[in-house]
């Protein structure tokens, strides 16, 4: 996905310009600071008036998914996105968020912070793609709140990492929820800082979290992926690096804290290079060394 | 001659595996190469199809008149040799359909439903080791190679399905001239193929060259490979 397919985004904001929103029947879409104007509950959400950033207020159910797509393509451009996404009550969608810089070298920021709110029963597949260039710097930090008996899919892919990327993840489960999240990066002359907080929070709350992160040409990675079990729910996260240069350091830290006695959560992680036997398969079947690696790299991330 | 090896000296992990072999195959030739375990039969195929993780001390290879001793594995699969692997790696996240798209030279209908189901699959990951010989052969057909070394296909297949591999490895390769090297442990496959010639390789180094592929199995058969030096038909 990339700027090519976002003309008919539904939120299309470029550096620091809204320049598109597509309402939709049964969808309530705004600039977060006029969601803070219109409606008294999101206060509590934005806690001080946004000054940009997107609302999104998916009160029926829709047949379609919904796009926003936020993009540098200006040098020097500072986000600070506040977001807010809700799902109302049963609805079952699709979104695909894609943030972006149009090319290298814009030395831009992005910061964006948001809470994803999905009620009871709701569901939601959250396809979130980061696409930067070299000397961008960005930070997110984002919070999943499953309510009772809902459904969150959430996937995250950044093959074209920025010079610094900080990514927040906080999922609270309550009751019978469940989660499934896939955090997909590669960093290439980066650094990346993930840090992931499950909370389960009600009985019968689920979660897995995959993390799969690729070390290439001197860059660092650190993941922190943490677990409370804070009642009867279940978890597991599983947490895989592949070192491909050998100046690349990767660090994976999972953590389970359990405070009751009938939760079940698990984890694994291993971070390994590329191996040779592998590598030496794909080129005697005619791949160079570059493709190979690259299959191995692109078949990493999809496991 | 289509693929001449001469004097080669091989080490892997720095002790000598190949000690001075000498090969010679014909254009549309199928030849074996028989030998009891850790013989360097295996080491043989993959220092010919280039693995970087043996070094050759001595000797030269040639295919189709050009030297390729130092040349990349990817360039000698370009110019047209493969090898059917005798373990195939497993490459996770990888499906079977993805990495014959990317290395196909011809278009080849797949019509055996194994081979079909296992397109969809991600390489070797869980194939039992008749699906890793089916898979190996599927890429090869689709590599569409002048030269192909098959290690050990014939292990792990039931007597019908090596049958069929035979059937497929005479239609589809010997029939358009391909040249062909069968590495094997048993054997068994010869009764199927019938090579032009057998090269017995004990300890690194080939003892013995046979036409009559008979002749080498009942000798194997009675005396074993160790007693082989010792037979009439010794090489040196």
């Amino acid at each position: 996905m990339d700027m090519k397919n976002v003309k008919n985004a539904n939120f299309l904001q470029i550096d620091h310009q809204i320049k598109n929103i597509l309402q939709k029947q049964g969808v309530i879409i705004l600039p977060s600071a006029k969601s803070w104007e219109k409606f008294q509950w999101v206060r509590k959400f934005f806690k001080r008036k946004p000054k940009e950033g997107y609302f999104v207020w998916v009160k029926k159910q829709i047949s379609f998914p919904l796009t926003t797509c936020v993009a540098i393509v200006s040098p020097r451009i500072s986000q600070d996105l506040k977001n807010f996404f809700v799902v109302e009550k049963n609805v079952k969608i699709k979104a695909n968020i894609l943030c972006e810089a149009a090319k290298n070298h814009l030395y831009g920021i992005h910061k964006a912070q948001g809470s994803i709110l999905l009620k009871e029963g709701a569901g939601l597949e959250y396809e979130h793609f980061h696409k930067w260039g070299e000397e961008d710097l960005v930070n997110t930090d984002y919070e999943f709140i499953l309510e009772k008996d809902s459904r969150l899919v959430y996937n995250y892919k950044n093959l074209f990492p920025p010079k610094n990327l900080s990514l927040k993840t906080k999922v609270q489960g309550y009751k019978n929820s469940s989660s499934n999240l896939t955090i997909v990066a590669k960093a290439l002359n980066s650094k990346i800082d993930i840090k992931d907080n499950i909370f389960l929070r009600d009985e019968k709350s689920q979660t897995i979290v995959r993390l799969r992160l690729v070390g290439e040409r001197q860059s660092q990675i650190q993941a922190v992926s943490k677990m409370f079990a804070l009642s009867s729910g279940k978890g597991h996260l599983d947490c895989q690096g592949l070192l491909v240069d050998k100046e690349a350091k990767i660090s994976l830290i999972p953590q389970l804290v359990c405070k009751n006695k009938e939760a079940q959560i698990t984890h694994e992680a291993s971070i390994g290079k590329i191996n040779e036997e592998q590598l030496t398969y794909l080129r005697i079947r005619g791949l160079t060394e570059t493709q190979a690696i690259d299959l191995i790299i692109n078949g990493f991330l999809k496991t | 001659m289509f693929l001449k090896i001469e004097n080669l000296k091989v080490k892997g992990d720095g002790k000598e595996i190949l000690k001075g072999i000498s090969l010679e195959i014909k254009k549309g030739e199928i030849q074996a190469l028989l030998g009891p375990n850790a013989s360097g039969k295996s080491t043989l195929a993959q220092v010919i199809l280039g693995n970087p993780k043996y070094k050759i001390i001595k000797g030269k290879i040639f295919f189709k008149g050009k030297e390729i001793t130092k040349l990349p594995p990817e360039k000698r699969a370009q110019l047209g040799l493969a090898l059917s692997w005798q373990t195939p790696p497993v490459i996770r996240g990888v499906k079977l359909s993805h990495l014959i798209d990317i290395i196909k030279k011809r278009e080849f209908k797949v019509k055996e439903k194994i081979a079909s189901s296992l397109l969809e699959r991600e390489i070797n990951e869980g194939f039992s080791g008749g699906e890793k010989k089916i898979s190996e052969i599927l890429q090869i057909l689709f590599l569409n190679p002048e030269f192909v070394i098959f290690d050990e296909i014939d292990s792990g297949l039931d007597v019908k399905r090596l049958e069929e591999v035979s059937k497929i490895i005479k239609n589809e390769l010997l029939k358009k001239n391909v040249s062909v090297l069968l590495i094997t442990h048993q054997g068994q496959i010869l009764n199927f193929l019938r090579p032009h010639l057998v090269n017995v390789m004990v300890d690194g180094k080939i003892i013995c060259r046979e036409k009559d592929y008979k002749k080498v199995l009942k000798t194997i058969k009675n005396y074993g490979y160790e007693k082989c030096k010792k037979c009439e038909l010794f090489a040196d």
